[in-house]
């Protein structure tokens, strides 16, 4: 205990008047010490640096425990999470795969129905096993009904012609395959040609009279006049005129309208010329409707 | 046993080929299983068994590929035999080899088969064909059989290779 014999009077009333002045800021209104915390403001300044340091490292060190302690406890629900993200993403690709499937068999089916004349749906189940032919086999043969030289299409289209059969399979050569080759017609022009594939995966029909008045974005056609294909099937729209010097006709580049890439359902026709007049075109071709560029050709 | 193997080879490689590889393609190009497998086959086993599977072989993919021709009924036995002869003159395979073997093998058997192509359709650009088919086939069955052989030899009875062309 401080005694106060042992200090000065001058020291003793200095320390009286300290007391008093603290106890009388201790009741002082906080209007009041305004300028006391004027007077602090750069101290503050000073002392805020290595506070806001330790602050700083001490929240580090905060979190670090925290999420140690969190991870410990939520290890197990993220586990849990995990799996059940993963489910929920596996039967969302079984729910796409489906619908998709679901759009293409109904636009078969609307197909199939559509048809005047007989046809069977198949399903491609693998391509040619060779890079050197564009084809694909589907599950579908002799004993259902198939024959060599029969036309297989899409909703989209022509896609190609039967050239083998067995009991349950079918090899369909792809109309973009070079040694294929369909009668076609231009449609606005009604110019005849032979459609037959190219070397970078389209098609192209030759044979156009010189004088044709064919132009890019025409739509060609089966003719119907041979094979095995109904008049007025689309096979694409031609994207570039070829006019060589001392040839006798015209040939033109086509896009073809079926993606030969995603082909999963086809249909063969059994008899193109079953009935006595020509059937209905069930596929009108739209003049805005997309073309497509197929990149990834079975080769 | 062995025979057990070939038999099970040629119904089940082709399918493999057509379902599996097709996946694995790279810019559209698989590789010929047959043609490697009878390369192999060759190169292991000697000529004769390599002809009898390489026609199997071919006979299947013939059946199944959207080809009129019967060219790799043809060309399989065809490039057995040719396995089977180099390996009468070496002592040993290097991968070096096999690898070169491979590769002209295919580039061979894509020739033939561009020109056999050509018999039925209308002409095309060799050239071209050379450079989007028949180069990028031979590299990758080049490197799938060297690697298949790699293989091959590391679950085999170890053995240094080295290759030296006999006199016989």
């Amino acid at each position: 205990m401080i005694s106060l014999q042992s200090i000065t009077g001058a020291k003793r009333a200095v320390l009286v008047l300290l007391a008093i002045v603290a106890a009388a800021f201790l009741v002082f209104p906080e209007s009041r010490t305004g300028p006391l915390q004027m007077i602090g403001r750069p101290l503050v300044a000073v002392v805020a640096i290595p506070l806001r340091a330790v602050d700083a490292v001490n929240h580090g060190v905060d979190s670090v425990w925290g999420r140690y302690i969190a991870l410990r406890r939520m290890g197990e629900d993220n586990l849990t999470l995990r799996q059940d993200l993963a489910r929920l993403q596996e039967e969302n690709i079984k729910l796409r795969e489906t619908a998709a499937a679901t759009d293409r068999l109904r636009a078969l089916l609307e197909l199939k129905e559509k048809t005047e004349y007989p046809t069977i749906a198949a399903q491609v189940i693998a391509r040619d096993p060779t890079n050197w032919y564009r084809s694909v086999i589907i599950n579908k043969g002799r004993r259902e009904g198939l024959a060599a030289d029969m036309g297989v299409v899409t909703p989209a289209g022509v896609v190609g012609r039967i050239v083998k059969v067995y009991d349950h399979l079918s090899v369909v050569l792809l109309i973009n395959d070079r040694n294929n080759a369909v009668t076609g017609l231009v449609q606005r022009t009604r110019d005849e040609g032979i459609v037959e594939g190219t070397e970078k995966g389209l098609s192209q029909i030759k044979y156009l009279p010189l004088l044709s008045t064919v132009k890019v974005g025409d739509a060609v056609v089966t003719s119907g006049l041979a094979g095995g294909f109904p008049r007025g099937l689309p096979i694409g729209r031609i994207t570039k005129i070829e006019r060589r010097e001392a040839e006798l006709f015209l040939s033109a580049e086509i896009e073809p309208v079926s993606d030969f890439s995603k082909l999963e359902e086809v249909l063969i026709i059994t008899a193109p010329r079953g009935t006595d007049e020509l059937p209905a075109n069930p596929f009108p071709m739209h003049p805005t409707a997309p073309s497509r560029r197929d990149g990834g050709e079975p080769r | 046993m062995k025979y057990l193997i070939y038999a099970l080879l040629v119904p089940l490689l082709i399918p493999f080929q057509v379902l599996g590889f097709d996946r694995l393609s790279i810019g559209g190009i698989r590789p010929d299983l047959s043609l490697v497998a009878v390369s192999l086959i060759g190169l292991h086993m000697g000529e004769m068994e390599a002809v009898t599977v390489g026609a199997a072989l071919g006979f299947t993919q013939d059946l199944l590929s959207g080809s009129l021709l019967w060219g790799n009924l043809c060309l399989k036995p065809l490039v057995g035999l040719l396995a089977g002869l180099a390996r009468r003159n070496l002592v040993n395979l290097t991968m070096k080899f096999v690898f070169a073997l491979l590769l002209a093998l295919s580039i061979f058997s894509g020739s033939v088969m561009f020109l056999l192509k050509s018999l039925t359709g209308p002409g095309a650009d060799f050239f071209a064909a050379a450079r989007e088919t028949i180069l990028p086939q031979a590299c990758y069955d080049a490197v799938l059989g060297t690697v298949v052989l790699m293989l091959m030899q590391r679950w085999g009875p170890a053995r240094k290779s080295y290759t030296v062309i006999t006199n016989e």
